[in-house]
């Protein structure tokens, strides 16, 4: 049987229900593919906040030139103006749909402090944000009657004579059984590329699956080595220790005890831009004043009921996994990989370049990160470029005919995974993965050089090689895992290359990309985004300008 | 330093398993999802298991550790050692294969139940307090460890009677709500099938997020359902504060 929708959204983390919810009110028969279900996407990992100036003493050009300044100018300024303007709305529609954030002493929204923000702004819920506006809107999405395919992985777009994308083959994990779902717009919502790094804050299905889906068709990717390194993870599993620490007042030490921030960033100290304070960390941990390959998170200071109040989920994960107790004790912390400012380019209606493509999360690039994201803008461009994406695919597909897709897509995508799960092989998924992993993050982590990046590039080729000899080692059809994890490992080796490929051809440092073979910003060069196209050979990098509004580039102080 | 430990791993289809034991090697820290992560990868790549964040927040990785429902990677290896330790699927479940089951019962239970009503306009005034106790639901993530170990639905035929402690915690998330103007008691009466939980309080138990399902949900929930049959001033309020919500200000809607 034919399976098709005016609409089809990939992705059930924030931005695919918001984009979902959207098309829907837009008037178009709308449906959700997503590989796990809804509410255990990664959006639920979010603990510090959603940013939006609703104060009356804060302003959406305050937060937009914040933004601005966060992305090293490398953000479009007209995205990002959409960004701050549409903030406050989205936080009122959330509050509305039920989500209960904190309060202050009024009774009014509370905010509290994140880094790189000139105004406490980012709103929150306890410190499990991202898991409350998961699951509220989730309840819509179940309200909606939005038919999702659930723990179905989608493993190809397709298109039409025209090359307009026109639906997606899609496998139902639990049966095996591959579906051809027909589709007048698709709206990529797939999230980040985490697992490319090893360890990395992402949990583990966050592959990047559309972003390569999305290259392979054609799509441009941009800025692809824009990689966010968050200055506090853990060292034992690479988990996150939330920015709200510091926001609540939180100290970095290095092992003489000294706030080291001072000396790069006397006035915003611990609470400057992720960038700037992850190079901190790790020159105090390269040049020796590191504690066994760490940096030290200090909050006792500010009391066990607050700690307790603010902070219980970040106490027990340093209670969990460093065996730290942060009302005692400080935990040790280095910078690890945490989110990716570039994806699939897009325009401020989450349009790709492809007739029927959108994307919109972190999966997308509008930009509005640039070179650096500050922290809690990306939950806000889930939820604003989500209904915006969703809104335009809508409009899109009403005023474009079905397309019939010969129904033998299907037939040739199911061989195509039968071939993969039989071929025989002696390489294997985990062990590829791990070594891309690691590779990716000694050598294109924090501090880059050219030599390094081309050593990494010729053992991404080789991996890529090699994966032609995996075996899958699951022949069944039933919940096949071996067969997804093969899947990602493919995607991700692509994706791997065009990180490394732009961090090649960006020379200069600007955002977390820092050349210490080009230390400095070079606008007159590099006030450019970088675009990574598909080629059989690897990615081709071409550059594309910056769209500035009103903030001309200056220099960068905290 | 080599230190190992068995585990005793459920592999199979519905009517065809068994335990099979794997030996593995022992790391500080580990937790069960990190041995049953080690033998998928080194020893039986047909393993099937679901996981995703390894943090206690996705809610995939629920399992039957020892005969007690938890999440495996919540769960340290430490508190097991020398002795077998048994993983097992949720049993309350139909089991798909190895340790994966399908729970889609409760998403089908998800629809069922009334969702929150704030008639009015956003942004709200609210306090803390207030605000803390309907939060205190927020927290949940559907792992559905209390609907394993609830015996109602454990037993034959209560998933067609109760809806179980998750979404009876999912009612109380709206009822707390402070503005909420909902009136679900009919269908807590006439639906829900709280009546058939006796309190043993096991729900609360196994919570990975320490919600008091049982003392901050189903109890004042079953209080209100016996206040309704007694208290005809008490059902003409909330009647009244519902329809004062509906003929307030007109509130956005989304889109
Ligand atoms: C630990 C942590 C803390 C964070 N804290 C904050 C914060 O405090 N504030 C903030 O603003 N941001 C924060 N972020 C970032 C933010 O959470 C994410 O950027 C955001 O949630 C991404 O949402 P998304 O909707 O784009 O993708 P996701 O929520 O990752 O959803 C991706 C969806 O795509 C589906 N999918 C993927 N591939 C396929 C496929 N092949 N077939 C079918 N479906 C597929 C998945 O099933 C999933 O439903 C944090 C991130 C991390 C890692
Ligand atoms: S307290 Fe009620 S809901 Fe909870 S486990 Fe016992 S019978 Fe089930
Ligand atoms: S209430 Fe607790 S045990 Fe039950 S599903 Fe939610 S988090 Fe899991
Ligand atoms: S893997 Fe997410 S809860 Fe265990």
């Amino acid at each position: 049987m034919a399976l098709s929708h005016d609409v089809l959204v990939v992705g059930a983390g924030l931005a695919g229900m918001r984009a979902a919810l959207a098309a829907q009110a837009a008037g178009a028969d709308v449906a959700i593919v997503t590989k796990v279900y809804p509410v255990r996407s990664h959006s639920n990992a979010a603990q510090g906040g959603i940013n939006a100036a609703l104060n009356p003493e804060d302003s959406w050009e305050s937060h937009a030139y914040d933004t601005v300044k966060g992305s090293d100018y490398l953000g479009d300024q007209d995205a990002i103006e959409i960004l701050a303007r549409e903030a406050p709305g989205a936080i009122v529609e959330l509050e509305r749909m039920g989500v209960v954030f904190n309060r202050d002493e009024h009774g009014r929204l509370g905010s509290r402090n994140f880094g790189g923000a000139s105004h406490a702004r980012t709103y929150f819920v306890g410190d499990f944000t991202g898991q409350a506006i998961l699951h509220v809107l989730y309840e819509q999405l179940v309200k909606s009657g939005i038919r999702t395919y659930n723990e179905h992985f989608c493993s190809q777009l397709l298109a039409d004579g025209g090359g307009a994308v026109a639906g997606v083959t899609a496998f139902d994990m639990r049966s095996g059984e591959v579906l051809q779902i027909g589709a007048r717009a698709v709206v990529l919502c797939t999230g980040g590329i985490g697992r490319v790094f090893e360890p990395s804050t992402n949990a583990l299905i966050c592959t990047g699956d559309g972003s390569a889906l999305a290259y392979r068709a054609g799509a441009p990717l941009m800025d692809m080595e824009m990689v966010q390194f968050h200055p506090t993870t853990l060292k034992s599993n690479g988990a996150l220790i939330s920015e709200s620490a510091r926001g609540e007042g939180g100290y970095l030490l290095n092992s003489e005890g000294e706030r080291f921030m001072k000396k790069t960033a006397p006035n915003a100290m611990e609470l400057a831009s992720r960038d700037v304070v992850s190079r901190a960390a790790q020159i105090e941990i390269n040049e020796g004043r590191g504690v066994d390959g760490c940096v030290l998170l200090d909050v006792r200071h500010l009391g066990a009921a607050k700690i307790m109040e603010r902070l219980p989920q970040i106490r027990e994960l340093g209670l969990e996994f460093a065996g730290a107790d942060m009302i005692t004790d400080p935990v040790p912390v280095l910078p690890g990989m945490h989110y990716q400012m570039g994806g699939i380019r897009t325009d401020v209606h989450g349009a790709t370049p492809i007739a029927g493509l959108y994307a919109a999360g972190e999966c997308a690039c509008v930009s509005v990160h640039g070179g650096n994201r500050l922290g809690a803008n990306s939950l806000l461009e889930t939820v604003v470029f989500g209904r915006r994406a969703g809104a335009a695919a809508a409009e899109f597909a009403s005023g474009r005919k079905a397309a019939s897709l010969p129904e033998s897509l299907r037939d040739d995508e199911e061989r195509r995974l039968r071939t993969l799960v039989e071929r025989p092989g002696t390489e294997r998924t985990a062990a590829l993965r791990l070594e891309m992993g690691t590779t990716m993050t000694r050598q294109v982590g924090v501090f880059r050089d050219e030599p390094t990046l081309r050593d990494a590039e010729r053992k991404l080729a080789l991996l890529r090689e090699r994966f032609a000899g995996v075996s899958i080692g699951d022949k069944g059809r039933l919940f096949n895992q071996a067969l997804v994890a093969a899947l990602e490992l493919d995607f991700m080796l692509d994706l791997a290359r065009t990180v490394v490929a732009g961090a090649i051809a960006r020379t200069e440092s600007r955002g977390a990309h820092t050349r210490v073979d080009h230390p400095r910003r070079n606008d007159a060069e590099w006030l450019r985004h970088t675009l990574c196209h598909h080629t059989p050979d690897g990615p081709v990098v071409s550059t594309a300008p910056v769209t500035i509004t009103q903030w001309e580039p200056t220099e960068r102080k905290y | 330093m080599s230190a190992e430990m068995v585990l005793s791993v459920f592999r199979g289809e519905p009517r065809d398993g068994a335990e099979h034991e794997y030996r593995v090697p022992l790391a500080p820290g580990m937790v069960v999802l990190d041995a049953i992560r080690w033998i998928q990868a080194q020893l039986v790549p047909d393993l099937a298991v679901r996981w995703n964040c390894k943090a206690a927040r996705c809610g995939s990785c629920a399992a039957e550790i020892d005969g007690r429902p938890k999440l495996m990677c919540k769960t340290r290896l430490d508190a097991y050692r020398g002795r077998v330790l048994h993983v097992r699927p949720l049993h309350t479940f139909p089991l798909v294969r190895d340790l994966v089951t399908d729970v889609s019962w409760n998403y089908r239970v998800a629809q069922r139940i009334p969702p929150p009503a704030t008639a009015l306009p956003a942004p709200l005034n609210m306090q803390a307090r207030d605000v803390g106790r309907s939060q205190e639901f927020h927290r949940c993530i559907e792992c559905w460890l209390c609907q394993d170990v609830c015996h109602v639905l454990r037993e034959h035929g209560g998933q067609g009677q109760y809806v179980g402690p998750r979404f009876v915690a999912k009612i109380a998330e709206s009822e707390m709500h402070p503005l909420d103007v909902g009136d679900r008691i009919d269908f807590l009466v006439a639906e829900s099938g709280i009546g058939l939980c006796n309190v043993t309080r096991c729900c609360q138990e196994v919570c990975p997020e320490a919600i008091r399902i049982t003392d901050n949900a189903i109890i004042p929930l079953k209080e209100r359902v016996a206040d309704r049959d007694w208290d005809p001033v008490r059902r003409l309020t909330r009647r009244w504060r519902r329809r004062a919500g509906r003929s307030g200000p007109p509130g956005r809607t989304g889109g």
